[in-house]
C-alpha cells in the first residue's frame, strides 16, 4: 500500500487518500469514538458506579488502570506478531504495524504505571512495591519497548536497526504471559483477576459493565491510533522512498 | 560434520582466544570480587550477610556477565572473521550455540568466584550447600551467557555501544534474577529442598527458553 498526497479528516492534515485515506478516516472514527467512551466512563465512574466496599473510592481507578494495562499488553502482542511477521516474511508492512504497536504499547503503558502507583500510595500506603511481581514486569515491559525505539534510533544501517527492534520486540512480548500469572503463582499485594479467572467474572453486575465499556473505549483508541501511526508511518516511508531513493526507511 | 560438532569448534575457538588474551575473564572475575569487597565494606556492620548474599550475588553476577557480554563478537568484528564465519557452511543455531557456550565458561567462573568472595566477605560460616548453588547458579549462568551473546550482538552495531545492553537485556534477565535470587536466598538460609525446587524449576525453564529463543533469532540479525 503506497498513500498518496490528500487532505484528513478534521484538521487538514495531509495523510494520504486511496487506501490510505479510508484508513486514516477509520483511524480517526476509531480514535474519536474511543475517546467519548472513555468521557462516558468517567461519567459512570464518579456518578453511577457503586463504590467497592473493601478499598473505598479509590478503587474506582481500578476502569482505568485494568482496560490501559489490557490495552497495553494488546499493543506489545501486536507489536511482537508484526515484528516476527517482518523477521519472517520481510515484509515492511510487518515493521511499520510493529512500530505503530510499540508507540502504543508505551502510550498505554505509562497510563498502567501511572494509575497503578496512585492506586498503590492509597490501598498498600506506598507509591511501589518491588515485591510486587505484575507492576514491576509492567515497568520492565515498558523499558523494552524504550529499547525498542533506542536500538532503531541508534544503528546506522536502517535494515539492521528494523530487524533487531524487531528482536527485541519479540522478547519483550514473551514476559506477558508471566505477567499474566505472577499474581496467581506467587502471593503478592496486586489484586487477583476479577474478570479472568476459571469461576467467571466476580464483579457485581454494574462494575463489569462499567469495566467492559472502559475495555471497549480503550479497544477503539488503542486501534484508531495505532491505525493514523501506520497511515503516517506509510507516509513518511513513501515520501522518504521518493525523495531519497537509497535511504528508504530511515525516518524510523 | 553435525550440528553438535560445529557447536563444540566454535566453543573451543572462542574459548582459545578468550584464554589466550584472558582480558576479558580476568576483568569480569576482578569486577566481581570488588564488587563483593565493597559491598561487604558499605553494608557489613549493618545487616548479616546470609540475608542479603543471594541479592548480591546475583546483582553482581548479572552486571559481571552484561560488561563482559559487550565485548563477545569484537575481535571477530574488528579482523572481519565473523563475516567469514557467516559464510561458512555452519547453521546459525550452531554459530549461536557455540558462542553463548564460550560465553558461559566465563560466567559461570564469576558465578563461582562472587559466591566464594561473598562467602568471605560477609564471613558467613555455613553458606549452604555447594552442589544447591551449583543447581541454580548454572541455569541462571546459562541464561546469562545466552541473552548476553543475543544482546552483545545488537549493542555492537548500535552507536550507543554497551551503555545500550543494560536497557535491553534487564528487562528480558529480570524474572531470571528474580528467580535466581529468591532460590539462593532459601540455599543460604538452609532451607530444605522443598522450597527451593520451585524456583529453582523456573529457573532452568526460564534458561532454556532464553536459549531456545536466542538461537532461534539470531539468524534474523546475522542476515545480511
Amino acid at each position: 500500500m503506497h498513500a498518496q498526497e490528500a487532505t484528513g479528516p478534521r484538521h487538514g492534515m495531509r495523510i494520504g487518500h486511496g487506501n490510505g485515506g479510508r484508513l486514516a478516516y477509520l483511524g480517526f472514527g476509531l480514535a474519536a469514538a474511543g475517546v467519548a467512551t472513555i468521557l462516558l466512563v468517567h461519567w459512570l465512574v464518579a456518578f453511577w458506579v457503586p463504590t467497592e466496599a473493601a478499598q473505598g473510592v479509590v478503587q474506582r481507578i481500578f476502569y482505568i488502570h485494568v482496560p490501559a494495562a489490557w490495552a497495553c499488553f494488546l499493543a506489545a502482542t501486536v507489536a511482537g506478531l508484526a515484528s516476527a511477521a517482518y523477521l519472517w516474511l520481510e515484509d515492511e508492512r510487518g515493521d511499520m504495524a510493529a512500530v505503530a504497536a510499540a508507540e502504543a504499547a508505551l502510550v498505554f503503558g505509562a497510563i498502567v504505571l501511572l494509575t497503578g502507583p496512585l492506586w498503590g500510595r492509597i490501598a498498600w500506603g506506598a507509591y511501589w512495591d518491588w515485591g510486587e511481581l505484575r507492576l514491576t514486569l509492567t515497568l520492565l515491559l515498558w523499558f523494552s519497548y524504550l529499547g525498542y525505539f533506542l536500538i532503531r534510533g541508534s544503528v546506522a544501517d536502517p535494515r539492521k536497526g528494523k530487524r533487531f527492534a524487531a528482536v527485541v520486540a519479540i522478547i519483550g512480548v514473551l514476559s506477558i504471559p508471566l505477567n499474566h500469572v505472577s499474581v496467581v503463582w506467587f502471593r503478592s499485594l496486586h489484586p487477583e483477576p476479577v474478570v479472568f479467572n476459571p469461576e467467571g467474572p466476580s464483579l457485581p453486575g454494574e462494575m463489569l459493565a462499567t469495566l467492559l465499556t472502559s475495555l471497549a473505549g480503550f479497544m477503539m483508541l488503542f486501534l484508531g491510533l495505532f491505525t493514523i501511526r501506520y497511515v503516517i508511518e506509510n507516509h513518511l516511508r513513501h515520501r522518504n522512498r521518493t525523495s531519497q531513493p537509497d535511504n528508504s526507511g530511515a525516518l524510523t | 560434520m553435525t550440528s553438535l560438532r560445529w557447536i563444540g569448534v566454535i566453543a573451543w575457538k572462542d574459548l582459545r582466544a578468550e584464554f589466550r588474551s584472558g582480558g576479558r575473564i580476568a576483568a569480569m572475575i576482578s569486577f566481581s570480587v570488588l564488587a563483593c569487597f565493597l559491598f561487604s565494606f558499605s553494608l557489613g556492620s549493618l545487616v548479616a550477610g546470609r540475608d542479603v548474599a543471594a541479592g548480591l550475588l546475583w546483582l553482581t553476577v548479572l552486571l559481571a556477565s552484561i560488561s563482559g557480554a559487550g565485548r563477545t563478537f569484537d575481535a571477530e568484528e574488528e579482523d572481519g572473521a565473523f563475516r567469514h564465519l557467516l559464510l561458512s557452511p555452519v547453521s546459525r543455531h550452531a554459530i549461536f550455540l557455540g558462542k553463548a557456550a564460550a560465553n558461559l565458561v566465563p560466567v559461570t567462573l564469576v558465578a563461582a568466584f562472587t559466591l566464594f568472595a561473598l562467602t568471605l566477605f560477609f564471613r558467613i560460616a555455613a553458606p549452604g550447600s555447594v552442589a544447591l548453588h551449583a543447581a541454580i547458579l548454572l541455569p541462571g549462568a546459562i541464561g546469562l551467557a545466552a541473552a548476553g551473546t543475543l544482546f552483545g550482538l545488537i549493542s555492537r552495531h548500535s552507536s550507543l555501544g554497551d551503555s545500550l545492553l543494560p536497557a535491553l537485556t534487564f528487562p528480558a534477565l529480570v524474572p531470571l534474577v528474580f528467580f535466581g535470587a529468591t532460590a539462593s536466598s532459601r540455599v543460604f538460609l538452609d532451607r530444605p529442598w522443598a522450597e527451593i525446587s520451585g524456583p529453582a524449576r523456573l529457573l532452568w525453564g526460564i534458561a532454556i527458553g532464553v536459549v531456545a529463543v536466542g538461537a532461534l533469532l539470531f539468524r534474523y540479525l546475522t542476515d545480511d
